[in-house]
């Protein structure tokens, strides 16, 4: 355990506590190892059982049968299975153990086992070997305890592995959602001669927004626009940061020689727009994008 | 009469076109240039053309500003034309808006809005 700790290399990853920390954090010591180790014996030996028994539990449930396409399916999960716990005895508890757990966390989050169904088994698991353990070392009930509790401490930390994997992959798969929304291209219409229409879809974030700021530029110049209707119906949310960038964007096309109407304000659009203190005196507004063509044009003409 | 720019007249409308970036001295110098026709012509309006810069710092953003009002002081309006994206996505970051100033595409813009003839 000591060449464990002494050799586990600092990861590249600063946000993740290395595996020794880890290790600290759940306070698993030597002696937690060496006692998981006396069960592994036993356990090996009760896998097979307990894992039959649950599988004819989880069958049982009609959204559990639902994951599984045929027998020979469920005859390769019980294998990993069983492998998965012959290693919480026997492995030792280094990177490599770690990496392999966050794999099989990233498995099972692919195929759609929920925390739920995760947990759940794992607590049958320690249940039921719990109960065997008891029964066999009726004779000294003491370390029967003290050697399922060192278990337990790893089972924890193993279960914490996988369910970090879990949030991870949600977390990324959220920021590649976002990431997509803020690469959305946003069109400059030319609704007629001089007359540009900015539909704005999705969210704003400064990136996005630098970009279409200097795309309607461009097109103010290319199209020799007088006047831009940015309409911002289709924004799911603004906030003071937003508003402040589209107000940038508007000014901009106004130092252009266009002017420019924002269209499709709804009430917290327009209390975001007042905390930043802009008014509409020096903004041309209006509530919808019909409303906001014709001010337009009536700019255009006068 | 020494100013790096030349300053022209169309009918009572002053055309003050900047071919590259202008010093500090040089932009004051094209103010007071400007102020002086704008008298000396009885010009009603100025049209300041940007349109070949691609940079404009901030103390001729803010001379341009100043111009602007000092030239309405003296009875006339001044426009600037020809902003490009770049610039005008530079003026704003900056915030650097000249609010109260006229803006045009371009010079026949300019000429149409200083001479009240719309388009």
């Amino acid at each position: 355990m000591s060449d464990i700790i002494a050799s586990s290399a600092p990861r590249a990853d600063r946000l993740r506590p290395a595996t020794d920390e880890q290790l600290r954090w759940f306070d698993i010591t030597e002696t937690d190892r060496s006692r998981a180790e006396a069960l592994a014996a036993t356990a090996d030996e009760l896998a097979e059982p307990i894992i039959e028994d649950f599988y004819r539990h989880l069958l049982s449930f009609e959204g559990a049968r639902r994951h599984f396409r045929d027998d020979d399916q469920i005859a390769r999960v019980k294998q990993g299975q069983l492998r998965y716990f012959r290693e919480l005895v026997a492995a030792a508890l280094d990177d490599e153990y770690v990496a392999n757990r966050r794999r099989i966390g990233l498995i099972h989050e692919r195929a759609g086992v929920t925390p739920t169904l995760y947990v759940g088994a794992y607590a049958y698991y320690l249940h039921s070997l719990g109960h065997m353990v008891m029964d066999r070392m009726q004779d000294d009930p003491a370390r029967a305890v003290s050697l399922l509790l060192s278990l337990n401490k790893i089972a924890h930390f193993d279960m914490a592995l996988a369910l970090e994997t879990y949030v991870d992959t949600r977390e990324a798969a959220i920021e590649q959602r976002e990431r997509e929304m803020s690469e959305l291209p946003t069109p400059v219409l030319q609704l007629r001669d001089g007359l540009l229409l900015i539909p704005v879809v999705g969210t704003l974030d400064s990136f996005r927004a630098r970009n279409l700021t200097v795309r309607v530029l461009e097109r103010i110049r290319d199209l020799r626009a007088r006047a831009v209707v940015l309409d911002i119906t289709g924004v799911a949310a603004v906030d003071s940061a937003v508003a402040s960038h589209l107000i940038q964007t508007m000014t901009a096309a106004r130092l252009m020689g266009a002017t420019a109407v924002l269209t499709g304000l709804s009430a917290e659009v327009a209390q975001a727009l007042v905390k930043i203190g802009v008014t509409s005196e020096a903004l041309h507004t209006a509530g919808d994008l019909q409303h906001g063509i014709e001010i337009a044009e009536r700019l255009m003409e006068g | 009469m020494a100013g790096r720019v030349a300053i022209l007249r169309q009918g009572r409308v002053l055309i003050a076109s900047l071919q590259e970036a202008l010093g500090d001295s040089d932009i004051l110098g094209l103010q007071s240039d400007i102020l002086r026709d704008v008298i000396r012509h009885r010009a009603t309006g100025v049209i300041v053309d940007v349109s070949a810069l691609d940079v404009l710092d901030s103390f001729g953003t803010r001379t341009l500003a100043d111009m602007a009002a000092a030239v309405q002081l003296r009875g006339a309006r001044l426009a600037i034309v020809g902003i490009q994206p770049d610039v005008a996505f530079s003026m704003v970051l900056m915030g650097l808006t000249l609010t109260g100033v006229a803006t045009a595409r371009d010079l026949e813009t300019g000429l149409a809005l200083l001479t009240g003839a719309g388009e």
